[in-house]
């Protein structure tokens, strides 16, 4: 009997044995998976510099090839101190746009300390903590503090793995995993996001850069050099939020420019507008306005946004008067070659709306509202060589100029006539 | 060495509480429940001495204790043996745990007031599985 037990035993063994030998394998198996999955997503996600396509395929990756069903990715912002939420997935709300504050929660804290983070009992961990909280506020030990404001996520969330995304030991952002179960994520998830991320903040940095330097050479096109590098540091509002300012508009153009286009060789056309365009182009910064838009020769300049300055119509006024200065020798070269051009201003002030118009893909600074219509149509009526101002302007600036009454004028879209006020020019430099 | 084997692990991440049994030097036992013993390396767990407790008083009295601690994957319970080695606060196991408290009271309004004072280091001296006795018994200590 002895021998049949001690063969029995063997044989338990060797199928211990072979259990063991066919898990091992499998576990091999399953990490020449990921290495080979985390070897794909670098190479997608270090082939692009598009930023939402980086983000998604992170997230994706997250989901698909690593099991993760909740996953976020938030951004650090310019001043360090809180993250933004850019990108999410497996959430019934997005959550796009969430803040957290360093230091708030478990991402929070990887945002601060720059390490990572694994949590399997938050759920476990809430619980205990409100009770230690209820106790000492019975005790009366604790002035009850304000319960902090909810941070996106699962409701019920019992896991939570926070990465940081670091490029040298710059903070990019964080990498967050959820999971509704507690001890979800255990160390080979740590190791698989770890490698993950450290490709993912890279590609997150650069696509960054490199989006920032696009909407740069973009915002160039309306704001100084210093004040696009300005706005894309984050040093003022973002200007293409939609916002209301009390703003003054200039509406500019030249007379007799369409017949002209009509009827002159194309090259000759480019040629004044190029002309035009570099000269007014510089009285524009010189003085600080915003070049809204230009169609041709027609151009629309406002002052105080997206920087408020002082003295917005005082402003606008030398800039039309020097402007006005500028265009009588390029008016009298032209018209020696046969061009009938002469220069037309209407300025105005009140509120517009401002912000982003456009579509995706396509977005331009622009202003709407009565104000700009005003100063459109004054520049409509204007003769040549008049600078057109509303009553509202000619009031704040009569100690400056030397005026003259006109109007009122029957403009389009106004009920009434408007009357305005012709700049002669400035007080003390009377031009002829 | 290595007392601990891999598959305590899950019972060591504080989602079923523990017990931590201590004694102080004339022979008084208390039991307190506490929310996670902490994984160090092998042959160490580390407990988080926020507030001065009796567990506190007790071990720096006599530095033996018993902690049991559950897997909430398996149910099964483990029985370690500890003696305690010292108090760190600084280091990387003293930042890992203070993280985790911070992450936790942070968003219970709890900053600042529920704060890790130290890490206790323990040394693990032997480990137990419990099971039902009349089965042989799977042995992990030497």
């Amino acid at each position: 009997m002895a021998r049949e037990d001690e063969s029995q035993d063997l044989r338990r063994q060797i199928a211990d044995n072979e259990r063991l030998i066919g898990k091992l394998n499998q576990e091999l198996a399953k990490r020449s998976d990921d290495v080979r999955i985390i070897q794909q997503i670098s190479s997608e996600i270090t082939s692009t510099l598009d930023l939402d396509r980086i983000l998604e395929i992170v997230l994706r990756a997250m989901e698909k090839t690593l099991g993760f069903q909740h996953s976020m990715i938030l951004l650090a912002s310019p001043s360090a101190d809180r993250l933004t939420l850019v990108a999410s997935r497996g959430y019934d709300q997005a959550g796009l746009g969430a803040e957290i504050e360093f230091g708030q929660g478990v991402i929070g804290v990887v945002a601060s300390r720059k390490k990572l983070m694994r949590l399997g009992n938050v759920g476990a961990s809430l619980s205990y903590l409100m009770a230690v909280r209820a106790k000492m506020e019975e005790a009366g030990q604790l002035v009850p503090g304000a319960m902090p404001p909810t941070l996106p996520g699962l409701p019920n969330v019992h896991s939570q793995l926070g990465i940081p995304l670091l490029v040298k030991d710059r903070l990019i952002g964080v990498l967050g995993v959820e999971s509704a179960k507690p001890n979800a994520f255990d160390e080979l998830d740590e190791v698989l996001l770890n490698i993950v991320a450290n490709q993912a903040a890279t590609a997150i940095d650069n696509a960054r850069t490199y989006r920032m330097v696009e909407q740069l050479s973009r915002l160039k096109r309306f704001f100084s050099p210093q004040l696009a590098e300005l706005i894309v540091a984050g040093g003022t509002d973002d200007p293409l939020r939609t916002h209301r300012r009390e703003v003054t508009v200039v509406f500019l153009d030249l007379r007799g420019f369409t017949a002209f286009a009509e009827t002159a060789d194309p090259e000759e056309v480019m040629g004044v507008l190029r002309q035009y365009h570099a000269e007014m182009g510089k009285l524009i910064l010189e003085h600080e306005g915003t070049l809204e838009r230009f169609t041709g020769d027609g151009m629309m300049i406002f002052f105080n946004d997206p920087m408020p300055i002082p003295d917005p119509a005082e402003r606008a006024i030398r800039m039309a008067v020097a402007m006005r200065e500028r265009v009588k020798p390029l008016g009298a070269g032209w018209r020696k070659r046969g061009y009938d051009l002469d220069f037309g201003v209407g300025i105005a002030k009140g509120y517009a709306t401002i912000g982003a118009i456009g579509f995706e893909g396509r977005w331009d600074y622009g202003a709407i509202g009565t104000v700009t219509n005003l100063a459109a149509r004054l520049c409509g009526e204007a003769r040549g060589g008049q600078i057109l101002v509303s009553l509202r302007v000619a009031a704040e600036v009569e100690d400056l100029i030397e005026g003259e009454e006109v109007g009122p004028l029957p403009l389009k879209g106004f009920a009434k006539p408007v009357p305005a006020c012709n700049v002669l020019g400035l007080r003390g430099t009377r031009e002829g | 060495m290595g007392m601990l084997p891999d598959e305590i692990k899950p019972a060591m991440e504080g989602v079923i509480p523990s017990h931590v049994v201590t004694c102080s030097r004339d022979g008084t036992p208390n039991v307190t429940t506490i929310s996670q013993v902490y994984y160090v390396d092998p042959d160490h767990v580390a407990l988080s001495y926020q507030f001065f407790n009796k567990t506190v008083k007790n071990i720096r009295e006599n530095p033996h204790a018993l902690a049991s601690v559950i897997s909430p994957e398996t149910l099964e319970g483990w029985d370690l043996e500890i003696e305690y080695e010292r108090s760190e606060t600084s280091g990387p196991v003293f930042d890992a745990m203070d993280m985790r408290i911070e992450a936790i009271a942070s968003i219970t309004g709890m900053k600042g007031i529920f704060k890790l004072k130290a890490a206790d280091i323990y040394r693990v001296k032997s480990v137990r599985k419990n099971v039902d006795e009349r089965m042989p018994l799977a042995e992990m200590d030497g």
